[in-house]
């Protein structure tokens, strides 16, 4: 990718080849570092992550992607083990399953629920309402996108998960049958704090952002195809779900892993929500829990009370697992696009 | 002649091609399938169309006999495309539609409370100007309406799209491909899809909207050979910008100008011996 880069930096060099003025050496300098700046960037922090994450990736071994467990140790202990040349305090233990586990079960829950009130709202947006409705509305959708998130956790625990807790949950929880995957709602429904109240706080969180992208998806589907549907007797419902949802099919799953993306590595709003609990998982859909980005930003302060750095070297780890889960996560997302786009024409192709 | 001598088929050709039949036995009359159907199955009566407060048609009076091709011209802007667009209510949610007088189909108000929206549309099917094939494959495409009106089903469905493939002439071109995408056929095979498609729900009678502008002239040709087999099961509408198409494909030419119907009759006649200057300089090329 930088060769590329580079070669693409060197071919433009070669076009504009002699500069008439000054103005144009600098704006052509700004252009090229201002091409490489994120690049160098995103390089530089997992480069740094994996340095600092070295030690404890070679003592904790392949045990830490399955393992539950979240111990300093002895950290005012005169004395250290040292584990494969690595100094490590007195008892302490790490593993990250039941991190990764709540990042991915609130992540699921979240797009679960965002993305069919995103692609509901986006449709009602450009399809249904007339355009002095939908402008501001669409306008207010965006603004919910640019919150920021603490204020989304402050709301749901002093809020949402209250409320939930007394009126909705033990509902759900005494109603839902006894089967798999549905038993998960059974059971004690707790205070509040929780997978199912993290979840709901996050879609509501990456909604606006599902929303916006499909719509203005919605609004480049070229109106003959839809014509087409109409004038073959179709219902509106049926050219949203024959024609027009397919045509921007792939765009939609794009959309969805941009809301991914975001719950997966959401931080504050999960650690005031989740409960933050570091070593189990939640029982049921209402129990506490944890996740691996608000595991390291509440662990932090304690762990650089580890004098041997081994803690600190954990939660850098965690941050890497965290990067590999989201790289992951966009690039299985390209190959469901590139599979779902055989039938669909690209959005905006003409007809 | 005397019944089973020579059998009759059980749908007749064009009503009023055969007059003299229908005195001289009653049984075959009674057998006749259009026999208490009016003969012009859509007719307009006295429509006149606004949106908002731009009048687009104005008493627009004109019968279309059952299994004829009538060919709508007139020049760009005079009505042409609003009027089609009527027939099968596509104009209904159009912001500021009005209208006054009538449209009928087989003598039965197109606005009419019983008349069921998406049953008319059924009834009238639809080509347009441009293929818009939906982001389905090939099969899906000739079936969705089929699907949608619940009028076959399962196995069922891959016989409709086969019959119909093989109508337009697209089967043997298509049929190793069924379940590919219908984006990377070219445009003159993209029309005969949507005509596929159109068909595959047994319309009555098939509007077409300049249906050959955006096609080559090869494909022009086929889907004009096409239109005359349509005939005499469906009735066509069709408007064109093409003066050599409507001469060509038409039985019946209706000229629109400014929102009027200045005239309409036999194609031969109208192109020949025109009654008004207007329509006269425009099939002659002097206006349009």
């Amino acid at each position: 990718m930088m060769a590329q880069v580079m070669r693409r930096a060197r071919s433009a060099r070669r076009i504009t080849a002699g500069f008439r003025t000054v103005e144009g050496a600098l704006w052509q300098g700004a252009a090229r570092v201002a091409v490489l700046l994120p690049l160098a960037a995103l390089l530089f922090a997992v480069t740094i992550l994996a340095i600092k994450a070295r030690p404890a990736i070679i003592v904790n071994g392949w045990g830490f992607l399955t393992r539950s467990k979240f111990d300093l140790g002895q950290s005012y202990a005169t004395t250290v083990n040292h584990i494969h040349g690595v100094a490590v305090p007195v008892g302490a233990s790490y593993g990250a399953g039941a991190l990764i586990a709540g990042t991915l079960e609130s992540s699921a829950i979240a797009v679960i629920i965002a993305v069919p009130i995103s692609i509901g709202a986006a449709f009602a947006l450009t399809e249904r309402m007339p355009r002095w409705v939908s402008q501001p509305l669409g306008f207010f959708i965006e603004l919910l996108a640019g919150v920021p998130s603490v204020l989304f956790g402050l709301w749901g625990i002093l809020t949402l998960g209250p409320f939930l807790a007394t009126h909705i949950y033990p509902t759900i929880a005494n109603n839902m049958p006894n089967v798999p995957v549905l038993d998960f709602f059974r059971g004690a429904a707790g205070h509040g704090e929780g997978l199912l109240t993290t979840g709901l706080v996050l879609a509501l969180m990456i909604v606006p952002i599902i929303t916006a992208t499909t719509r203005d998806l919605f609004s480049q589907v070229p109106p003959l195809p839809k014509e087409g549907g109409e004038a073959l007797g179709m219902t509106d419902w049926e050219v949203a779900r024959r024609v027009t949802l397919p045509w921007v099919r792939s765009g939609i799953i794009g959309a969805t892993v941009l809301g991914l993306g975001r719950a997966i590595g959401e931080t504050i709003a999960v650690a005031i929500v989740s409960g933050s609990l570091l070593a189990s998982v939640a029982p049921n859909a209402y129990g506490t829990f944890g996740t691996l980005a608000a595991a390291i930003v509440t662990q932090l302060d304690s762990a650089s009370t580890d004098g041997t750095g081994f803690a600190v070297s954990t939660l850098a780890e965690l941050g890497l697992i965290l990067a590999v889960i989201s790289v992951g996560v966009n690039l299985a997302a390209r190959l469901v696009i590139k599979r779902s786009t055989r039938l669909g024409a690209p959005v905006g192709r003409a007809t | 002649m005397t019944l089973g001598e020579q059998p009759r088929p059980v749908r007749p050709t064009v009503v009023g091609t055969t007059p003299s039949m229908a005195g001289i036995d009653p049984i075959l009359e009674a057998l006749d399938p259009d026999r208490s159907r009016p003969a012009d199955v859509v007719h307009s009566k006295g429509l006149t169309l606004s949106f908002g407060q731009k009048r687009i048609l104005s008493d627009i009076h004109i019968p279309f006999r059952r299994g004829t091709i009538t060919a709508l011209i007139g020049p760009t802007g005079c009505g042409k495309s609003t009027f089609l667009r009527t027939i099968n209510r596509m104009n209904d949610k159009v912001t500021g539609f009005r209208y006054e007088g009538d449209v009928t189909l087989e003598g039965a108000s197109i606005w009419a409370p019983r008349q069921d929206l998406l049953s008319l549309r059924r009834r009238v099917g639809m080509l347009f100007q441009r293929p818009n094939p939906f982001p389905m494959s090939i099969r899906d495409n000739v079936v969705a309406g089929v699907k949608a009106h619940q009028i076959a089903k399962g196995k069922q469905l891959d016989v409709v799209a086969e019959e119909r493939l093989r109508q337009v002439g697209l089967w043997d071109a298509v049929k190793d491909r069924l379940k590919d995408s219908p984006f990377r056929l070219s445009g003159g095979q993209q029309q005969l899809l949507c005509l596929a498609r159109a068909l595959a729900v047994g319309p009555e009678v098939l509007l077409l909207d300049e249906p050959t502008s955006s096609l080559d002239p090869i494909s022009t040709e086929l889907v004009e050979g096409l239109l005359r087999q349509l005939t005499p099961a469906l009735t066509l509408i069709i408007v064109t910008h093409n003066l050599g198409q409507a001469r060509r494909a038409s039985d019946n030419t209706m000229f629109l100008y400014e929102g009027q119907l200045v005239e309409h009759g036999p194609t031969e006649e109208l192109f020949e011996r025109p009654k008004e200057a207007r329509t006269e300089h425009y099939v002659t090329g002097r206006m349009g």
